[in-house]
């Protein structure tokens, strides 16, 4: 399980398995599945939002997730199992995609699931000629460009890409360059994480390993 | 919440509640260590987050501005809406919960629902017209037994911090207009002296229980669920679960759950006043 909270923007993901997959039929005899969920909170936006089930919005950032741990986590080793993930963001000031990514990571290397690398993401936009990176909801809704990128920082491999709205070409190169290295920042912040939770975890052991 | 237990442990857990001596070392009245932290969610007009033992409450309070009920023109209204979280447990994902939330809005409903107990003349504004709804979104982040307290706890607690924008009315009859401040700090708080809070008592075996584990919920048969007031009185009760209790013990169960709820109150005021000290709003 992990919570991770920007300053206004807070996600708590659940992370269970990987277990027997509950479907018969969608189970893969090579690799693992991975079944993702989505939530929004009733209080999390600003204009308080009446619990839908299964919003159309809400499903795809679903599987927008799920595709994006499918590349990230390594399914070979764990044949006929799923891997659940559940999202609940807490509270929505924008980005909340991007802080779900990073929240899931950290889940995913709490409970142990071998990844090939962290999955780290950041949102941006273009403002003027000057890239924003880590919008809140106030910046979003001045319906510049929306720019999502989740990468995996050792490789600098993209895993997942959303553009909404228009972007010049002109600022394509530039706006990708500052979002990895936005994403590089991340993974700095979810490395001190994940070393920190290990000292924890060792000493219980009495072991001091080395970070 | 199934939870497996063999013949041997549920007899054990029955024995140890009949005894006074439950498997964790608690007695029957025995609260498990409370946590609670206030004003966690900035979007909202007051919240609380609760643990108890392995379950875990966030509570969120937004007010808005509605027409009044026409049955009840000169208070305000209070929704409660409870929502089990995936997070919580895979058996919530989708409408797996929605037995569990709808039986939690019941409860929970019921026990604040008293028109006579509840201030809830302070939220009207315009009487005949308008006046305050809260909108409380309760959301069950872990479930390991006793939800309802659990989050009447945080309800409370939410509640106590829950600022309301100041209402500005002008005009006579007819004619009257009200102007909701903008300013973020021209606000008003609730009064929370008279917010009844829900012990849940669990029948296990021949004795009863409170905050009892989810293994222990497992072992039992039929709860009952009393508001208590602060001032000792008892607001609403409900009986739930399958299995019969009988009166006597349904007294005593009544008279410990007020006396639970007593202390619970006083020392959830004791720590709501603390913590008014140290928040300058």
């Amino acid at each position: 399980k992990a919570v991770v909270s920007t300053q206004s923007t807070g996600v708590l993901v659940s992370v269970f398995g990987p277990h027997e997959c509950a479907n018969r039929t969608a189970r893969n005899h090579e690799r693992a599945i991975i079944s993702c969920s989505y939530n929004f909170a009733s209080f999390g936006a600003a204009v308080r939002k009446k619990k839908m089930t299964a919003d159309k919005k809400t499903t795809e950032v679903g599987v927008m997730i799920q595709n994006t741990f499918e590349a990230a986590v390594m399914l070979e080793k764990f044949p006929k199992s799923q891997i659940d993930i559940y999202v609940q963001v807490l509270q929505g000031d924008g980005g909340e995609r991007c802080v779900a990514i990073n929240a899931t990571t950290l889940a995913l290397i709490n409970a142990g699931i071998p990844l090939k690398d962290y999955v780290c993401a950041c949102a941006a936009t273009v403002f003027q000629d000057s890239v924003l990176l880590d919008i809140n909801n106030l910046e979003e809704s001045y319906r510049g460009p929306l720019f999502m990128l989740a990468v995996m920082p050792q490789t600098e491999s993209i895993v997942q890409l959303q553009l909404d709205h228009r972007l010049h070409n002109d600022h394509l190169d530039k706006v990708v360059r500052e979002t990895i290295q936005g994403c590089r920042d991340i993974k700095v912040l979810l490395d001190r994480q994940v070393k920190e939770w290990t000292v924890e975890a060792a000493a219980a052991y009495e072991i001091k390993p080395r970070v | 919440m199934a939870t497996r237990l063999s013949i041997n442990e549920i007899r054990y857990i029955i024995d140890g509640v009949e005894q006074d001596f439950r498997t964790d070392g608690r007695a029957a009245e025995d609260y498990r260590h409370v946590e609670l932290e206030s004003r966690v969610l900035p979007n909202t007009n007051g919240s609380a987050r609760c643990k108890l033992g392995k379950t875990e409450v966030l509570v969120g309070i937004k007010a808005e501005v509605v027409d009044v009920d026409v049955h009840a023109p000169h208070i305000g209204k209070l929704v409660i809406t409870a929502d089990c979280s995936a997070v919580a447990s895979p058996k919530f994902v989708g409408k797996g919960s929605e037995a569990l939330e709808n039986d939690l809005t019941n409860i929970l409903s019921f026990i604040y629902h008293s028109t006579e107990t509840l201030p809830l003349k302070e939220l009207c504004i315009l009487p005949g017209k308008s006046c305050w709804q809260l909108n409380v979104d309760v959301l069950f982040v872990q479930c390991g037994g006793n939800l309802f307290d659990v989050a009447s706890i945080a309800l409370k607690a939410a509640l106590h911090n829950t600022t309301l924008p100041k209402v500005r009315v002008s005009g006579e009859g007819i004619e009257m207009e009200m102007e909701v401040a903008d300013d973020p700090y021209h606000v008003w708080k609730l009064d929370v002296s008279n917010w009844p809070i829900c012990i849940t008592l669990y029948q296990i075996g021949c004795s009863f229980a409170v905050d009892p584990s989810e293994e222990e919920v497992a072992c039992s048969e039929g709860y009952v669920h009393v508001g208590v007031l602060p001032s000792g009185d008892v607001s609403s009760m409900e009986k739930s679960g399958a299995g019969n209790i009988d009166p006597t013990v349904l007294l005593e169960m009544v008279e410990v759950g007020v006396r639970v709820g007593e202390d619970i109150h006083n020392q959830l005021d004791k720590q709501l006043e603390a913590e008014k000290s140290l928040a300058k709003l």
